[in-house]
């Protein structure tokens, strides 16, 4: 900048303030006269003005087409963009407003006054509007994320509090303490919380007149913008992708930082009053600012040349602590957050390259939609900028990598993952969680550090290495541990596997797979190793590397696969159902017998329900939970076409959420001593993460009634129906394993014993019928014909059950029964 | 003759008492079963919670064999629950409930104890979940005070929020201490205060005290004649010798 920059006289000396509409073309400023302004943007005419009664104006804040307007006299008035003139008074407080803040779907409007509520009210509605009112004191700012999910107030008592506002009552979900200074509701100070466009953190001014990047995953404090200024900070602003971040100070000064090395690019000199609000123009190198002294500035090429390119990236991550550094050009190694992803379970199949490529084409292709929106249509987002370069990645990228969930013509496939493995949470995740201990990986820039502990410390001891290969799958269990790593461009796939202890050397293994196949799941069993590829092959190799077999899944793609012993779960995209997602099949065989027990059978899931997770129980059942939180058990799976999905827990009618206070999911971990051992997630959460959160076990209770009766004996009847139909269930899959394999002695003399307990919960059914009443001698007999006990002994119970409630119709019927059954005359059939 | 300690249980006898109760353990490396004296253990398979006795558990927690979970009522959510029920205007007479009983299995199906063998109906203060992760979140077990100790000294590592659960029960016992100090107050010959939901500790605590009151009352209230006969045979008494003794007596079935 050669001449120094003249300022716009906009309104009488005093605090001024502006805003820009979302499209960038108007800047709307407010001040302390009765004059309200709307400048056009690249334009030195004179701007109109709008006349307004009030005439101390303290906020402001600018959508495409309305903005809104706070006074001193505490009103919040709606002005159109478009006619320039008032529309409603949205709100009104009895103290002065200190801020607003327009979501960015400009749906709601949270507004700060000296009260101390904050209140939030729909721009359209004026009668919507909740309060957050968890802090103590009145609000500073307040500012909305740029997921509409989230405010965060800054309180004059120094304290961030967060709220989540996407449940019907907006909830505190943390205090930030120690982060920003106590201020007066009137100082010039800002203790403003900026979120970054990545929406994976924001930032705040400290006491230490420094600006402090917070994660909002963990609010941890990551990194520091320091030493820019002697004042305290009165304004700050990250450029609209993020990679640029302005401040201004309470000593005149105006500062230019960038993101990725939090250096200053530029210290601009020529400021002449405090700057108390700085806004980027959402596309163009312009930046405006607004003083004390009721003047406004549009700086044109605030951002000098050799540092301009900077703006016209993709959108940059924000500086988090041991993040790796990201190159500028916008396709190197990109944000590893898995809010771009929200539903799927992981991450592309795709090489480790390609799988960043489409994060960051996800991110910027959803970000970039949130934070421009061009819903007027006037095609600033096809400018020939970086919006033109975004544009095409975004429809090149993710749509043709994912199928697009509204388009009728494409089915929508059931993406792979990998049970118990949760995607990137910051710099870690989980490979693995299941009963025997856990594998988690640390990302290191250049590689990762794979770390695996143990439950059992003294059987095994947890061990650590450094992993080049950057695996992406692991399991575990009590021989061994099984990793898998997409291809590169070093290596292909490789399959690696590391048994706990030998009595030789060490004897791990890895396997490379034929070049450009990816694996999309691998497991682990006590006998053999499983890895299902895009390629559609199942591979399945021996403890020693040796491969067994190979063959084509008939149902593809993967989605994943599961195994125990020598039984090897499949499962697969079928054919499209009726609602264009594809039916999952399973196969189940056992690998060693080489029998296939279930062929492309249905995975029975309801519409929209998805898979969570698969695998065996400790006895050897098959067992999935699914999205809505239904844990089920596959019954007579080893008769082809008996096989049924029957419910054993739906964890959505769990007494702990009877109250309906807690809202609560779990995830899944495995199914052992039965009971449902799972974690459980508060708050919204979708995946466990650092440090290990605890193990939970429920007991199983399958949905056969609803619990809404208050009546107690009625409750206890109902809980003795569904012990009867459980007790059936495990007797059926006891029976089974017996019958159908070499069971050990103990599993032999479960069955009598499960058979024994069927007849005890009859016998207990049949006691409440009696007591019920002489009518219900019906009912009574049928439970008692129900007895599978042969010897008699659990009818000559029953017989002795009626008698004491003196039904001595029923014992008589019971005990001909009983006779009947003895000489072998009457079968279950003719009853 | 005379007992050297004050009538009732010391607070180590109570704490010593509280060890038997089961807390849940979440052992690191496997045992089998053991035979103990109160019953057999279950065998411990990491990384199945499984109940033990907390002196057993807070060995295992010293040699680093297992981790113990807190009950839900150690915790910062049940405690201050617990508290605001205590501090409520409207619950301010009384005190927190205990854990509830579990359901009584004898009664209901007593027509076929043959097929239970082992029937046994646990009675209030003991119970055997009041402090495994299957207790209540929002009522305090007998044994609450120690229990919370023990666990807050020796695994505190085991805890969210230690320092918080450790103030919360602070804040907890002055003010469960200061309502039983305002009960004290009408205590009278024919008075009593109400107990229901007070800890063993807290008892152990007081006994002393309202034992000393509720007798000296008693004293002072009852008519020259008892008095007289009272005297008379102490006098008996200490002519046969170990007076004392007979007071002290008295004492301890209060």
């Amino acid at each position: 900048m050669a001449s120094r920059l003249r300022g716009r006289p906009a309104h009488a000396p005093g605090q001024t303030y502006c805003s820009y509409s979302k499209n960038g073309r108007k800047l709307v400023t407010v001040g302390s006269n009765s004059l309200l302004r709307t400048f056009p943007h690249n334009s030195d005419d004179e701007p109109p003005v709008i006349d307004v009664r009030t005439d101390t104006h303290l906020a402001v804040a600018a959508s495409n087409d309305f903005f809104l307007v706070g006074a001193e006299d505490g009103t919040v008035t709606k002005y159109s963009l478009l006619t320039n003139s008032m529309e409603e008074i949205l709100v009104r407080c009895s103290l002065p407003i200190r801020d607003i803040a327009l979501s960015p779907d400009n749906q709601w409007a949270a507004v700060a006054s000296d009260e101390i509520e904050v209140k939030v009210v729909n721009t359209r509605d004026m009668e919507q509007v909740f309060y957050l009112r968890e802090h103590p004191r009145s609000a500073k700012h307040v500012s909305f994320d740029f997921n509409n999910s989230t405010i965060a107030v800054s309180c004059v008592d120094g304290i961030v509090y967060i709220y989540s506002i996407s449940s019907e009552q907006p909830q505190l979900l943390k205090r930030m303490d120690g982060l920003i200074k106590m201020l007066e509701n009137d100082a010039d100070a800002s203790s403003r919380v900026i979120w970054h466009p990545d929406g994976r953190a924001f930032a705040a001014a400290t006491a230490t007149k420094d600006i402090q990047v917070v994660a909002r995953a963990d609010w941890k404090l990551q990194k520091t913008f320091k030493g820019g200024h002697r004042g305290d900070i009165t304004a700050a602003a990250w450029s609209p992708n993020g990679a640029l971040l302005a401040t201004a100070g309470a000593d005149k000064s105006l500062v230019l930082w960038e993101t990725r090395t939090q250096k200053v690019v530029k210290s601009i000199e020529d400021i002449q009053d405090v700057i108390l609000c700085l806004q980027w123009h959402p596309t163009d190198n312009v930046l405006s600012y607004t003083n004390t002294n009721g003047e406004l500035f549009m700086r044109t090429g605030a951002v000098p040349g050799e540092h301009a390119k900077l703006l016209s990236i993709a959108l940059q991550p924000a500086p988090f602590n041991g993040d790796p550094l990201s190159d500028i050009s916008g396709n190197a190694i990109g944000p590893r957050s898995n809010h771009a992803k929200p539903g799927a379970n992981g991450w592309d199949p795709a090489s480790e390259n390609d799988y960043v490529d489409g994060l960051l084409d996800d991110a910027i292709w959803q970000d970039g939609a949130d934070f421009i929106e061009d819903d007027d249509g006037a095609g600033y987002a096809e400018a020939p900028n970086r919006n033109g370069k975004r544009v095409a990645n975004g429809i090149a990228g993710p749509i043709a990598k994912r199928p697009a969930p509204y388009s009728t013509w494409q089915p929508k496939i059931h993406d792979s993952f990998q049970p118990g493995s949760t995607p990137w949470k910051g710099n870690r995740r989980y490979l693995c969680l299941n009963l025997t201990g856990f594998v988690w990986t640390v990302d290191q820039e250049t590689h990762n550090t794979v770390t695996v502990e143990f439950y059992d410390r003294q059987e095994h001891r947890d061990y650590h290495f450094t992993d080049p290969y950057l695996y992406d799958k692991a399991c575990l269990n009590e021989k061994g541990a099984l990793f898998s790593c997409p291809p590169s461009a070093q290596h292909p796939a490789i399959l690696y596997y590391r048994p706990h202890e030998t009595w030789t050397a060490r004897t791990e293994w890895r396997v490379n797979l034929p070049t450009s196949e990816k694996i999309t799941s691998i497991s682990l069993s006590d006998s053999c190793i499983v890895a299902t590829t895009t390629a559609g092959y199942v591979r399945i190799y021996s403890l020693y590397g040796l491969p067994l077999k190979i063959y084509r899944q008939k149902s593809t793609p993967a989605v994943t696969c599961a195994s125990w012993r020598d039984y090897v779960i499949t499962v697969g995209n079928g054919p499209v159902g009726g609602d264009g997602t594809t039916r999952l099949l399973y196969t189940i065989e056992n690998v060693k017998r080489d029998e296939t027990y279930q062929s492309e059978d249905i995975l029975a899931l309801p519409d929209g329900v998805e898979l969570k997770s698969v695998f065996f129980s400790d006895k050897g059942d098959p067992c999935i939970y699914d999205s809505e939180g239904v844990l089920l058990v596959l019954q007579h799976w080893r008769k082809a076409g008996e096989a049924k999905w029957v419910p054993l827990l739906d964890t959505r009618t769990l007494d702990r959420l009877a109250g309906g206070k807690k809202e609560e999911s779990y995830w899944p971990v495995a199914v052992a001593n039965n009971k449902f051992h799972c974690i459980i997630l508060k708050g919204g959460e979708e995946y466990p993460y650092f440090p290990r959160p605890l193990l939970s076990d429920f007991d199983f209770r399958i949905p056969v009634s609803g619990s809404d009766e208050d009546n107690a004996e009625l409750t206890h009847q109902k809980m003795l129906e569904e012990q009867f139909v459980r007790k059936t269930l495990e007797h059926s899959l006891a029976q089974d394993l017996v019958d159908n394999t070499h069971a050990t002695h103990a599993q032999k003399s479960e069955v009598p014993v499960l058979e024994r307990e069927v007849d005890k919960v009859l016998l207990q059914l049949l006691a409440t019928e009696c007591r019920e009443g002489e009518e219900r001698g019906m009912k009574a007999l049928e439970i008692a014909t129900l007895m599978r006990d042969q010897t008699g002994k659990m009818l000559e119970a029953a017989g002795k059950v009626a008698q004491r409630f003196q039904r001595d119709i029923l014992a008589e019927k019971i005990a001909s029964l009983a006779e009947r059954r003895l000489v072998g005359i009457v079968d279950d059939d003719e009853v | 003759m005379a007992l050297p300690l004050p009538p009732g249980l010391t607070a180590s006898e109570v704490g010593f008492l509280c060890e038997m109760e089961f807390v849940t353990v979440i052992p690191r490396q496997r045992l089998d079963g053991l035979e103990l004296l109160g019953g057999p253990t279950q065998p411990l398979k990491p990384p199945f919670p499984t109940p033990l006795p907390l002196w057993l558990a807070l060995l295992l927690k010293k040699q680093k064999r297992a981790n113990i979970s807190p009950p839900p009522w150690l915790s910062v959510e049940g405690l201050s629950h617990i508290l605001d029920f205590e501090t409520d205007t409207r619950t301010a007479e009384v005190f927190s409930p205990s854990q509830a009983l579990p359901p009584p299995m004898g009664t209901r199906r007593g027509y076929e104890d043959y097929l239970d063998a082992e029937i046994v109906d646990f009675s209030p203060p003991f119970l055997p979940k009041s402090s495994t992760t299957g207790a209540q979140a929002e009522a305090l077990p007998y044994h609450w005070l120690e229990v919370g100790h023990l666990l807050l000294t020796h695994a505190a590592d085991d805890f969210d929020d230690a320092e918080g659960v450790r103030r919360l029960l602070r804040d907890l016992r002055e003010v469960r201490m200061s309502k039983l100090r305002k009960g004290f107050k009408v205590l009278d010959a024919g008075a009593g205060v109400k107990l229901n939901g007070v800890g063993a500790m807290e008892i152990a605590e007081v006994r002393g005290f309202v034992g000393g009151v509720v007798d000296g009352l008693r004293k002072i209230n009852r008519s020259r004649e008892e008095s007289r006969k009272e005297r008379e045979a102490e006098d008996r008494e200490n002519g046969l010798g170990g007076g004392s003794y007979q007071e002290d007596d008295d004492d301890m079935q209060l």
